[in-house]
C-alpha cells in the first residue's frame, strides 16, 4: 500500500471537525467570552489533533478532547496577553474564569443554542447572520462558506469580521434569550436556516438548479435546532418544511441538470422517508395550539408542502386545501410573493380565468418589479388559456428577468412552445 | 457598558402641550424612567429642530449658520445615555419609549467608547445649554481599535481643556456600523442593523455646552470635526423646571 496508516486518522480529524467544531467553539466562547479568541483556540486544537492523533489514535470522545485542548490553548493565549499591560485586566478575568473550569469538558447543548441566537441576532443584517451561522454554528471555513454562497472569499471574510466586530462592540451577549422573548427571537433563527436552505434549493445564482451541499447543511442546522429547542413549535415546523420540500430534490432536476417543474416530476423519485419524517414533524408542530404568527407561517408553508407530498399525481392534488392554506398565509403575512403563489393555486383549483385578475392586480406592486416569478406566472396563465401571443411576450420578459440558468431554460422552453420554434421529440 | 440612545421622529406629528395625547406621552416617559431607573445615566429633551444651528467648516474660518447640517423628515428629539449589561438589555428598555411606537419614530442605539458628565446635581445654571453633535464622513480613525484614533482623541482632549467650564458633558461613540435601530410597529419589535439614517449619522460623539450665548458659540466653533463635517447645535429643553 502506498498510503501510510495516517490516512484514516486524517479522515477522522476531518470528520471530527465537521461534527464537533461548532459545539466546541460554543463552549469555549462561553468560557472566554470572546468569539475571535474562541475560534483561534479551536483552530489551534485541531492543529494539535492533526499532529497528535496520527500517533496516539483518535480519542474515544473526540469532541471532549477538542474542547479541552481548545480551552488549554485559550489559557496559553490569555497568559501571553496578560503580560501586555493594557490587556492585563481583561485577560486576567477571562483567565481566572477559564482556569476555574474542569479540564474535561463536555460540549454543552445550551452553549450551541446561545451561539445560534448570537449569530442570528436581529441587530445583525440577514446576510451576515447566514455567514456567521455557517461559520460559528456549522463550523465551516470561510472558503467553504464562500463556495456554498457562490461569493468571493474576501467578501465572506470581511462580512464575518464585521459581524463579529459588531457582536463584540455593540454588546450583543452570548446568551439564550429569556422565555418571554423567545417568540420574537426564534423567528430570526428559523429565517436564517430557511434562507440557507432556499439558497440551496432554488439557487438564485449560478448554473445549478439545486445545490445539494447547502440543502444538507440547512437540514443539519434545522435538526440541531429541533434538538436544542425541543419545546418550541417553530423548529419542528421548519424541519418539516425543509424535509417535505427536500423530499423532491432528486426529482427536481433531470439527468441533464434541467429544472423539472412540480407538475412534470416523476413522483416515484420523491424520497418517501423524507416525506414521512416531514409529516411527523409537521404533526408535532401542529399540536401546539397557539403558535406566534411568524411560527404559524412556517406551519402553513409546511402543510402546503405536505399536500403536494401526499398527492399521488399532479391531477390528484387537493388544490382547494392548498388555496385555503394560502388564504391563511396571506392573512398572517400579506407578502406579494405569497399572493403570487396563492393565485397559482387558485388557477388550478378554480381555473386560470379566476386567477388572472388576482395576478394582474400585483403588476403594479413595486416589490415585485422585475420578478420572474410574477411574470412567469402571468405567462403560464395565458399559455393555459391558449393566448399564445400574449404568453410569448411575457415569457420573453421573464427571460430578461431571470437570474439563474435553470430558470432561463424553463422559460426558453415555454417560449419555444408558444412560438412553435421547438423541434418535436 | 454604556449606550447612547438617539430618538428620532417626524416633528410635525408631535403632540401639543395641553392635549391628552401630550399628557399620555409625558406619562409614558415617566414610566420609562421609572422602569429604567438607575440604568439612565444621562439624557435630555431637545428644543424643536427649527432652533437648530450648524457650525460649518467649509470656509477658511468656521461659521455658524441657521438650520441643520442635513434636512431630514425625522429629526433628533432627545437622547438618553444608558448603562446596561448588553445590547439586549438596552433594547428591552428602549422598546418602552413612546417614540419607538410612533408611525415615523425610531431609536438608534450606539455603543459608547467613553463619556463624562461634570454637571452638578440638578443640571447647572441653564443659561444657554446646547447639545452639540458631530456629523460628517466616518473614517478609520473613528474606530477606537485603529491607531489613528489616539490622534483624534488628543485633539478632543485639548478642546475640552481649552473650553474650560463651558463643556459640561460629552461622549465618544463607536462608528455607526456598530449601531442598531429599534422600532415598534403594531406592538411588534423591529430591530435592524446599522444607523437610523446615513444622513443624520452622528460620528465621533457629542458635547453638552453650557454658558452665556456668546461663550457657547465661541466654544462651538472650536469643536473638532472630521474633514467635510459639521457640528449641529440644538438648545436643550428644560423639562425639569
Amino acid at each position: 500500500m502506498a498510503e501510510p496508516s495516517t490516512r484514516p486518522t486524517e479522515a477522522a480529524i476531518e470528520q471530527a471537525f465537521r461534527t464537533e467544531a461548532g459545539a466546541a467553539l460554543a463552549t469555549v466562547a462561553r468560557l472566554v467570552g470572546d468569539l475571535d479568541l474562541a475560534e483561534e483556540a479551536v483552530q489551534d486544537a485541531f492543529v494539535v489533533a492533526l499532529r497528535r492523533w496520527p500517533v496516539t489514535g483518535v480519542p474515544d470522545r473526540p469532541g471532549a478532547w477538542i474542547t479541552t485542548t481548545a480551552r488549554n490553548q485559550a489559557i496559553d493565549v490569555l497568559r501571553r496577553e496578560g503580560r501586555r499591560a493594557e490587556r492585563e485586566q481583561q485577560a486576567g478575568d477571562a483567565l481566572r474564569a477559564l482556569e476555574a473550569t474542569p479540564p474535561i469538558l463536555h460540549p454543552v447543548v445550551d452553549d450551541q443554542l446561545q451561539m445560534f441566537f448570537t449569530c442570528c441576532h436581529p441587530a445583525l443584517d440577514p446576510a451576515s447572520r447566514v455567514a456567521l451561522t455557517l461559520r460559528l454554528v456549522g463550523g465551516l471555513h470561510t472558503e467553504e462558506i464562500a463556495r456554498l454562497l457562490l461569493t468571493g472569499e474576501p467578501g465572506v471574510a470581511k462580512r464575518i469580521q464585521r459581524a463579529k466586530h459588531k457582536v463584540r462592540t455593540a454588546g450583543i451577549a452570548l446568551r439564550v434569550p429569556p422565555p418571554e422573548l423567545l417568540p420574537e427571537r426564534v423567528p430570526s433563527v428559523l429565517e436564517c436556516v430557511y434562507l440557507i436552505f432556499t439558497e440551496g434549493y432554488s439557487a438564485t445564482a449560478g448554473v445549478h438548479a439545486v445545490r445539494d451541499d447547502l440543502c444538507d447543511e440547512a437540514l443539519r442546522l434545522a435538526r440541531l435546532l429541533v434538538e436544542l429547542l425541543p419545546d418550541e413549535p417553530g423548529p419542528d415546523a421548519l424541519l418539516a418544511l425543509l424535509l417535505l420540500q427536500d423530499s423532491r430534490r432528486e426529482a427536481r432536476v433531470d439527468p441533464a441538470g434541467r429544472l423539472v417543474l412540480l407538475a412534470d416530476q416523476d413522483r416515484q423519485r420523491w424520497d418517501p422517508q423524507a416525506v414521512d419524517e416531514g409529516l411527523h414533524w409537521l404533526r408535532r408542530a401542529q399540536a401546539h395550539l397557539d403558535p406566534s404568527p411568524r411560527v404559524a407561517a412556517y406551519v402553513l408553508q409546511a402543510s402546503i408542502a405536505a399536500e403536494h407530498a401526499q398527492a399521488e399525481t399532479w391531477e390528484a392534488t387537493d388544490w382547494s386545501a392548498i388555496v385555503s392554506r394560502y388564504d391563511a398565509l396571506v392573512a398572517l403575512n400579506p407578502s406579494p410573493i405569497v399572493e403570487v403563489n396563492r393565485a397559482i393555486a387558485v388557477s388550478y383549483a378554480d381555473g386560470p380565468e379566476r386567477a388572472l385578475a388576482a395576478l394582474e392586480r400585483l403588476v403594479d406592486d413595486p416589490r415585485l418589479t422585475g420578478s420572474p416569478a410574477l411574470t412567469g406566472a402571468r405567462a403560464d396563465l395565458r399559455r393555459r388559456l391558449g393566448m399564445r401571443e400574449e404568453a410569448a411576450v411575457l415569457y420573453r420578459q421573464a427571460l430578461d428577468e431571470v437570474r439563474t440558468e435553470p430558470e432561463r431554460a424553463v422559460f426558453a422552453g415555454r417560449l419555444a412552445e408558444m412560438t412553435g420554434d421547438h423541434l418535436p421529440g | 457598558m454604556h449606550f447612547l440612545v438617539l430618538m428620532y421622529d417626524d416633528e410635525t406629528a408631535a403632540t401639543e402641550p395641553g392635549t391628552p395625547e401630550f399628557d399620555a406621552e409625558m406619562e409614558a416617559y415617566v414610566a420609562f424612567e421609572e422602569l429604567a431607573g438607575g440604568a439612565i445615566v444621562g439624557g435630555e429633551a431637545l428644543q424643536p429642530s427649527a432652533t437648530t444651528r450648524t457650525v460649518r467648516h467649509d470656509d477658511a474660518q468656521p461659521r455658524i449658520t441657521a438650520g441643520p447640517f442635513a434636512e431630514v423628515a425625522e429629526v433628533l428629539g432627545g437622547y438618553y445615555l444608558l448603562d446596561a449589561p448588553s445590547l439586549d438589555d438596552a433594547i428591552e428598555l428602549v422598546r418602552h419609549l413612546p417614540v419607538a411606537s410612533q408611525p415615523s419614530g425610531a431609536i438608534e442605539v450606539r455603543p459608547v467608547v467613553q463619556w463624562f458628565d461634570g454637571r452638578p446635581e440638578g443640571g447647572g445654571d441653564r443659561d444657554t445649554q446646547v447639545l452639540a453633535t458631530i456629523h460628517g464622513e466616518q473614517t478609520e480613525a473613528d474606530d477606537p481599535d485603529h491607531e489613528g484614533w489616539d490622534i483624534g482623541a488628543a485633539e478632543h482632549d485639548a478642546f475640552i481643556e481649552g473650553a474650560g467650564d463651558v463643556v459640561v458633558a460629552g461622549g465618544v461613540v463607536h462608528p455607526s456600523d456598530t449601531a442598531t435601530t429599534v422600532r415598534r410597529r403594531d406592538g411588534e419589535l423591529l430591530v435592524t442593523d446599522g444607523p437610523f439614517s446615513e444622513l443624520t449619522e452622528v460620528v465621533g460623539g457629542f458635547y453638552v455646552l453650557d454658558g452665556t450665548a456668546e461663550l457657547v458659540d465661541e466654544v462651538a466653533l472650536q469643536v473638532p470635526v472630521p474633514a467635510g463635517g459639521a457640528v449641529e447645535l440644538r438648545p436643550i429643553m428644560d423639562v425639569d423646571g
